[in-house]
């Protein structure tokens, strides 16, 4: 009994400390009700787009902002994520489970054979080598006339038993699901020892070594951690998309990956979701905007979008979670405010 | 067939290398000295490559657009610096990411709208469109001949500069230790503004060779931006002698390597099989190469650090 009360005591802490990430996730659960009164159907689309970008992004958010590893290569795991469902497929299993499951494991075994060789480097090589790492997937992926290769290959909604995604809105809550257990899951993680031993990693490893952990142990663990988060995400994408190509993989993939982070806040849990809405938001609405100012130009909303990356980090020290714990008072930790170097 | 091919492809692996090094010494020395992961580096060649065309298209000569494409990706790099990248030196490399790719969008889409989404073609004039023979029976363009020529002598124009000038060791005390470089009195303000403008210069003159060969068209830099990356970090990041060794070993194994591995897996596996992982395993050469040579060595092969 008194093992449940903890565990609800727990989880109460929890969402008590990580309360924008608890609204907007409860947000999107009531979205849906939201866009049927103001008939935006569209929009759930958009808010699926979301919540994929965003799990993946709390996925990186883990090795990134908390263990301070700049993975420049995660496009690679939601891209393997996507070709679990694509090749089972090929192969004839269309059970959404089944891809999941290989999902997990395949994406942990590939964290844990790049994690292990990249982590040897550290600073700029990391970044480089993990990129090298997503572009030789990429590549083979590109290469690999059997599954559509440049082309990619279209894929069925996985079956998920009863639960059939081709009804309405049943997609959008095994996505919210998905969600929601990341979420619980990467709160869990962050606020356990081992969560605190990799921040503590980040700001000082030797001393972390000199305590007798071995800080390559606990950087493994997160980097396996971060790419099975990412490969579910990418297997539910491909589900949503219904079409897998290497194009999911590619490394402009990985920066939208490390902006939507930053953008949101680094070593925050809702920052990363939080970076996802304005990211997907400004996407879509930016070249809205700008067909209404000037139409001939509505395709290069790109050309404002690039600045106004450049001004969030030149301006915007901390994300969009600094800037709220700014406005609302409340002083997070220290970790939203990374000085420089 | 085979020696000619050989040599034809060595030759064309060595182009495509020396090439890589004039992107890769720029991004080797901002990376190595003033320790900036510039992503925008690939834009650069990008500038060069249709500062070159657009002039050339202009003013009709060929030779009008070559020369004054450096002065114009001098000077892009010049403001760049001056505008935007003095102000990220400070920050971590997240921030630097994040922010170069955000230029990176912005003159992707800038080159989009100036000279719309399709690839410019440049025409060779005639003195540069013919063929040399390289050996008896073996014909090269010169055009290309030339690009290793040029790629050579910037090479060891470079070369000469960081090794002999007193800019050039102004340029290695600042890769080995850039606060002790500032507090002997040398305003590495300024070395790095000039060492940024001529780094995006070098990259401009990559693309404005790599016109008339390539499709000139936005977003052209990336692909050379992701090579010169492998190449400075195999190479050791702040060497440019490791750039040079490491441009050269990436511009053979990939060119090579499409080329011939297919034909050699055939000899182990059996055609079909071949024939399917030859092309992938070909075009991951390169990242093999630079993850193998990162587990061995993880800061390259020629370190500028100690």
């Amino acid at each position: 009994m008194s093992a449940i009360r903890d565990f609800i005591g727990l989880v109460g802490d929890g969402v008590k400390a990580n309360q924008t990430l608890w609204l907007l996730v409860f947000g999107f659960a009531l979205f849906p009700i939201f866009s049927y009164f103001a008939d935006l159907p569209f929009w759930n689309d958009v808010a699926m787009r979301i919540m994929l970008l965003g799990m993946a992004a709390m996925g990186l958010n883990l090795v990134l902002g908390y263990g301070g590893m700049v993975s420049f290569g995660h496009a690679a795991f939601i891209g393997i994520g996507a070709y679990c469902v694509g090749i089972s497929q090929f192969y004839g299993i269309s059970n959404g489970w089944a891809h999941l499951g290989f999902s997990i494991v395949t994406c942990g075994l590939a964290g844990l054979v790049i994690g292990y060789l990249a982590l040897r480097t550290s600073g700029i090589y990391f970044i480089m080598i993990t990129l090298a790492f997503a572009q030789m997937l990429f590549f083979l992926f590109v290469s690999l006339e059997a599954y559509g290769g440049d082309d990619g290959m279209s894929v069925d909604r996985g079956e998920f038993g009863f639960i059939d995604l081709y009804d309405p809105l049943r997609l959008y809550f095994l996505i919210w699901c998905a969600l929601a257990l990341v979420s619980l899951a990467l709160m869990f993680i962050v606020r356990s020892r081992f969560g605190v031993t990799l921040r503590a990693i980040k700001s000082n490893e030797s001393r972390i070594e000199a305590m007798g952990l071995s800080p390559l142990r606990f950087k493994m663990v997160g980097y396996v951690i971060s790419a099975v988060i990412c490969g579910i995400a990418g297997t539910l994408f491909a589900s949503w998309q219904e079409y897998v190509s290497p194009d999911i993989m590619h490394w402009t993939r990985s920066g939208e990956l490390m902006i939507i982070i930053i953008l949101g806040g680094l070593a925050t849990l809702a920052g990363p979701l939080l970076g996802a809405i304005v990211f997907l938001l400004l996407e879509e609405s930016l070249p809205m905007l700008l067909g209404a100012v000037a139409p001939a130009y509505a395709e290069n909303w790109m050309i404002i979008f690039g600045p106004l990356l450049i001004m969030v980090v030149l301006f915007g020290r901390g994300g969009l979670t600094g800037i709220i714990d700014r406005l609302s008072g409340t002083r997070g930790n220290a970790d939203h405010k990374a000085g420089p170097r | 067939m085979t020696l000619t091919l050989i040599l034809e492809q060595a030759f064309n692996g060595l182009q495509a290398g020396v090439t890589l090094f004039l992107v890769a010494a720029g991004l080797t020395l901002i990376l190595g000295i003033m320790d900036v992961v510039f992503l925008a580096h690939g834009a650069q060649v990008m500038i060069g490559a249709y500062a070159a065309a657009a002039i050339a298209a202009a003013t009709g000569n060929f030779y009008i657009g070559l020369l004054l494409a450096v002065p114009v990706t001098f000077a892009s790099g010049y403001l760049l610096e001056f505008l935007l990248i003095r102000h990220l030196y400070r920050r971590d490399h997240m921030d630097q990411v994040l922010a170069t790719f955000g230029l990176i969008l912005f003159f992707n889409e800038l080159i989009r709208i100036g000279f719309g989404p399709a690839a410019l073609y440049s025409d060779l004039p005639p003195s540069l469109s013919g063929f040399v023979e390289i050996l008896p029976g073996t014909p090269y363009p010169v055009y290309r001949l030339g690009v290793i020529l040029v790629g050579l002598a910037c090479a060891i124009a470079i070369h000469m500069f960081v090794s002999r000038t007193r800019i050039g060791a102004m340029v290695r005390a600042g890769a080995n230790n850039p606060e002790m470089t500032a507090a002997l009195g040398i305003n590495i303000k300024i070395l790095f503004r000039f060492i940024f403008a001529t780094g995006a210069c070098f990259a401009g003159v990559a693309g404005m060779m790599l016109g008339p060969i390539t499709a000139v068209q936005p977003g052209m830099g990336e692909p050379h931006l992701i090579l010169s990356l492998v190449v400075i970090i195999i190479g050791g990041i702040g060497s440019v002698r490791g750039a040079f060794i490491a441009a050269i070993i990436v511009g053979l194994v990939d060119t090579l390597g499409r080329v011939f591995l297919p034909a050699m897996l055939r000899l182990v596996v059996d055609q079909a099989t071949a024939d399917g992982a030859g092309p992938a395993v070909a075009s991951m050469l390169v990242y093999i190469l630079m993850a193998v040579v990162l587990i061995f060595r993880p800061t390259g092969l020629f370190p500028a650090k100690g």
